[in-house]
């Protein structure tokens, strides 16, 4: 019996992958995603591992460049969007994406800014992301997008003079500082230690 | 931890990358050697293989092996990369060499 089911998780990428792996444990392998939609089969429970990666600060090329590198190394990847847009012919300015990335259109890299990867368990944790110094550099690459939205909002509460854009750069600075905690902790310790 | 090319020091996801190309492997051979070679004790995740693989790559260390027609993109050390590597050997013969006459063993 296959399985549907509706979910949106938007930026929260660690309750996303928690939440595939909690389907898997069920017995429940994802097999086809759309915007809202996650697809499942059933499979022997806790066969697959998920993790969640967000790739959107890559260019288009270098986005599907990792995704074979990650497909030769045996994984299954989907590709997923972070926001709900449903309008088409979208353009977004990511001044925060690296060279090549900056301007995404549906044609690019607008709506393919997460992946989900999936690994057979062999026992072993599933982790992406091992030496400290790539932990801290993701984690840079997560951050950047707040920041720009956290000076978006800022600008636009002070020009319009609505509460609506300052509750929103107060939260985006909420997430931003967050995420620079994280990244000092990371420094921090990829100076003592490798992994 | 960064490598640091010019006193010799590498670090050791760097060095385990260099001695695995001196025979040309594929992204995940990569990850099985480092592991078999260390019984475990250092497992690579896929997203830092891949940035290791691409900074090394643009190091000239090491470069991408055999043509873009075959499924699986290879690597392979380059002799730029040889030499880094041998550097890094005479440098840790030394120090076990120092550190076996003061610390002992049969090192």
């Amino acid at each position: 019996m296959r399985k549907k089911c509706y979910r949106f998780f938007g930026a929260f990428l660690t309750a996303h992958s928690n939440w595939l792996n909690k389907m898997s444990e069920k017995g429940y392998r994802l097999i086809r995603i759309g915007k809202l939609l996650y697809e499942f089969e059933p499979c022997t429970p806790g066969q697959y591992l998920y993790q969640v990666e967000f790739v959107a600060d890559k260019s288009k090329d270098n986005a599907e460049d990792y995704v074979h590198f990650l497909e030769d190394i045996g994984y299954r990847v989907f590709f997923k969007n972070i926001n709900l847009n449903y309008s088409i012919g979208k353009i977004r300015w990511r001044p925060w994406a690296e060279q090549g990335g900056k301007i995404s259109t549906n044609k690019s890299t607008f709506n393919h800014e997460l992946l989900i990867v999936e690994k057979t368990s062999d026992g072993k944790p599933f982790e992406l992301h091992t030496t400290y110094e790539d932990k801290a550099e993701y984690c840079r690459q997560l951050q950047k997008p707040w920041l720009f939205l956290f000076l978006a909002a800022a600008i636009m509460g002070i020009i319009m003079r609505t509460w609506i854009w300052g509750i929103i750069s107060v939260a985006s600075l909420i997430v931003l500082i967050m995420y620079q905690i994280e990244h000092t902790r990371l420094r921090k310790l990829s100076k003592e230690k490798e992994w | 931890m960064r490598d640091n090319a010019k006193g010799g020091a590498l670090t050791e996801v760097t060095f385990y990358i260099l001695l695995s190309l001196y025979t040309p492997k594929h992204g995940y051979a990569v990850m099985q050697f480092i592991e078999e070679k260390t019984g475990g004790r250092l497992s690579l995740g896929a997203g830092t293989l891949y940035g290791a693989l691409n900074s090394l790559q643009d190091k000239g260390w090491i470069a991408s092996y055999g043509d873009d027609t075959s499924r699986k993109k290879e690597y392979l050390i380059t002799s730029q990369g040889k030499e880094i590597a041998q550097k890094e050997f005479v440098r840790l013969k030394e120090l076990l060499c120092v550190a076996s006459g003061i610390v002992g063993g049969t090192a």
